[in-house]
């Protein structure tokens, strides 16, 4: 209990960090509901790695033009991680998604191999960084320590815009991934709105991977929004329940985290698998307790 | 005489400049009730994707009676195109018939809201409007997505095999429903189904494709039990293309 009060004190050290955690956990799930809607759970898996391959590049870049880094402060630093792994995302979710329109080869091996080939480049090029070792290599991996107030400003800026954008346009969103056909003969410019919800799935990927590393963005996109689904009854208590799930799992995790010592990222995916395993359970025990109550009056 | 709102005029249509069949030339008047019929693979689905929009033409022209203002196709696909991970409701299904009507970002008005149950009652299903569309079975399926079809306003009702896989009670309550909303509301309905009795029953015009051969006429010229037998004949030994 001391560590929660500690934690919840306006005065915590660590209260960016803490802030920039529950904010991704809300707000990942709310684009993972349409990552489990339209069946791309292995873009989920890919994507966040590509992301943090577009930071490792963007972070190499000015050391391959003889710039000097560390000369500058953390704000542009951050800045540029961000262009990186903006960049690669939207070009990343574009191109897959181009490539699954057109319908030829293997999805999920163009995933996969995307998936191992980012994974690989960006642990080469942070291995010949010399920046890579001061930090930047723990935010990869999910360390959540050293958030700075203009990084807190950005996090919280862009995931309320993209919370903005799938509320007012939520049901073009649902429309053209539930009945591409219909949206068609609706008059509904369906590349636009495709290209809209990649570009918001890329920013808060990107958001999330800079903050909390590619594993734990990937826990927060997906685990939060099956667990939802389990129980929920239609598409509002399907994205509440997830954004809820993933707020809270968020605040547990580091209250957890920060009582043990633990990383931060990990600590939490390892919550979210435990819970989702929980209420697998639990959804199978309702469901086959419904059966039978309902079989006893018939 | 009925208004005719589409001409197809010679039509050919296929998939990646393949042409599937060619030659096609009917029209769909209002409160006209036409029936595509044909074996699996003749290319009733893709003429029906063609007509939507949804596919290019290879050749010929689609013209419409209005040139200034766009034909609304409410098109009902068949109920096993829907993945059931989508928790909506057979009433939010519906309601996206009107999606059309309202623009980005605004919240749909209660008027539309009202005129979605109204469409959900015409076709007797307003009563699971909060239920599960997932979990309806194939008939209420079809004829929720019928009542999502109305809820456009169309001029064309556009139904791709709306029968499939539903029980005969069932298909004969989607079939009567569709032929009394065509003469009350006064809106061309377009099928592909493989119910000759329907058909026969309340088709005015049928359109049957047969290998690249296309067939137009009255139920009572086309589904003759003569003609009939010759072309199952000709579907049982496809090696032998016959004359018809």
């Amino acid at each position: 209990m001391e560590t929660l009060r500690q934690i919840l004190s306006p005065d915590f050290l660590l209260r960016n960090s803490i802030y920039t955690s529950v904010i991704i956990g809300f707000s990942c799930p709310l684009v993972g509901v349409f990552f489990v809607m339209r069946r791309l759970v292995f873009m989920g898996v890919a994507l966040p790695q590509i992301s943090s391959t577009g930071v490792a590049i963007a972070l190499s870049l000015p050391m391959w033009l003889g710039f000097n880094l560390a000369s500058h402060g953390s704000n542009s630093v951050h800045t540029l991680a961000f262009i990186g792994s903006i960049t690669f995302t939207l070009t990343a979710i574009l191109v897959l998604a181009f490539l699954e329109r057109r319908g030829h080869g293997h999805p999920d091996g163009r995933l996969g191999t995307a998936y191992v080939m980012a994974a690989s480049l960006s642990i080469l090029l942070l291995s010949k960084n010399p920046y890579g070792e001061i930090g930047w290599l723990d935010m990869l991996k999910g360390d959540i320590i050293a958030i700075s107030n203009f990084d807190l400003v950005l996090t919280a800026a862009t995931l309320t815009l993209v919370l903005a954008a799938l509320g007012l346009f939520h049901k073009e969103l649902l429309l053209v991934s539930f009945d591409r056909e219909l949206a068609i003969i609706l008059g509904k410019n369906v590349v636009f709105w495709d290209i809209l919800l990649y570009l918001l799935i890329g920013l808060t990927v990107s958001m999330a991977v800079l903050s909390i590393g590619p594993l734990t963005a990937f826990g927060f996109l997906l685990i939060p929004a099956l667990m939802a689904h389990l129980f929920a009854h239609n598409m509002r208590q399907f994205t509440v329940l997830a954004s809820l799930t993933g707020g809270v799992v968020a605040f547990l995790g580091f209250w957890l985290a920060y009582q043990y010592d633990f990383p931060v990222g990990p600590t939490d995916v390892v919550v979210l698998g435990v819970l989702y395993a929980i209420a697998w359970i639990a959804a199978r025990w309702l469901s086959d307790f419904t059966a039978s109550s309902n079989s006893k009056w018939l | 005489m009925n208004e005719t709102l589409i001409t197809l005029d010679n039509l050919s249509i296929g998939y990646n400049n393949q042409a599937v069949l060619s030659g096609i030339s009917f029209a769909l008047v209002r409160a006209g009730f036409t029936a595509i019929v044909g074996t699996n693979g003749s290319g009733k689905s893709t003429l029906l994707k063609t007509i939507l929009g949804l596919l290019p033409p290879l050749g010929g022209r689609i013209s419409t009676a209005s040139q200034s203002a766009r034909l609304i196709f409410g098109y009902v696909p068949q109920f096993t195109h829907f993945d059931s991970i989508y928790l909506l409701s057979a009433f939010e299904v519906a309601l996206m018939g009107t999606y059309g009507r309202v623009r980005p970002g605004f919240f749909i008005p209660h008027s539309e809201r009202d005129f979605t149950h109204e469409c959900l009652s015409a076709v007797g299903v307003d009563e699971l409007a909060r239920k599960r569309f997932a979990e309806l079975s194939g008939g209420q399926k079809q004829r929720v997505l019928i009542a999502r079809a109305l809820a456009t306003r169309p001029d064309v009702l556009v139904l791709d095999e709306p029968t499939a896989g539903v029980d005969r009670g069932a298909t004969h309550a989607v079939m009567e429903h569709l032929s009394r909303i065509c003469e009350e509301v006064k809106i061309s309905v377009l099928l592909v189904t493989h119910d000759f009795a329907a058909v026969r029953q309340h088709a005015g015009q049928v359109v049957w494709l047969y290998e690249s051969d296309v067939f137009v006429g009255s139920a009572q010229e086309l589904l003759t039990p003569e003609l009939m037998a010759k072309m199952f004949e000709r579907v049982s030994t496809p090696g032998d293309r016959g004359i018809y």
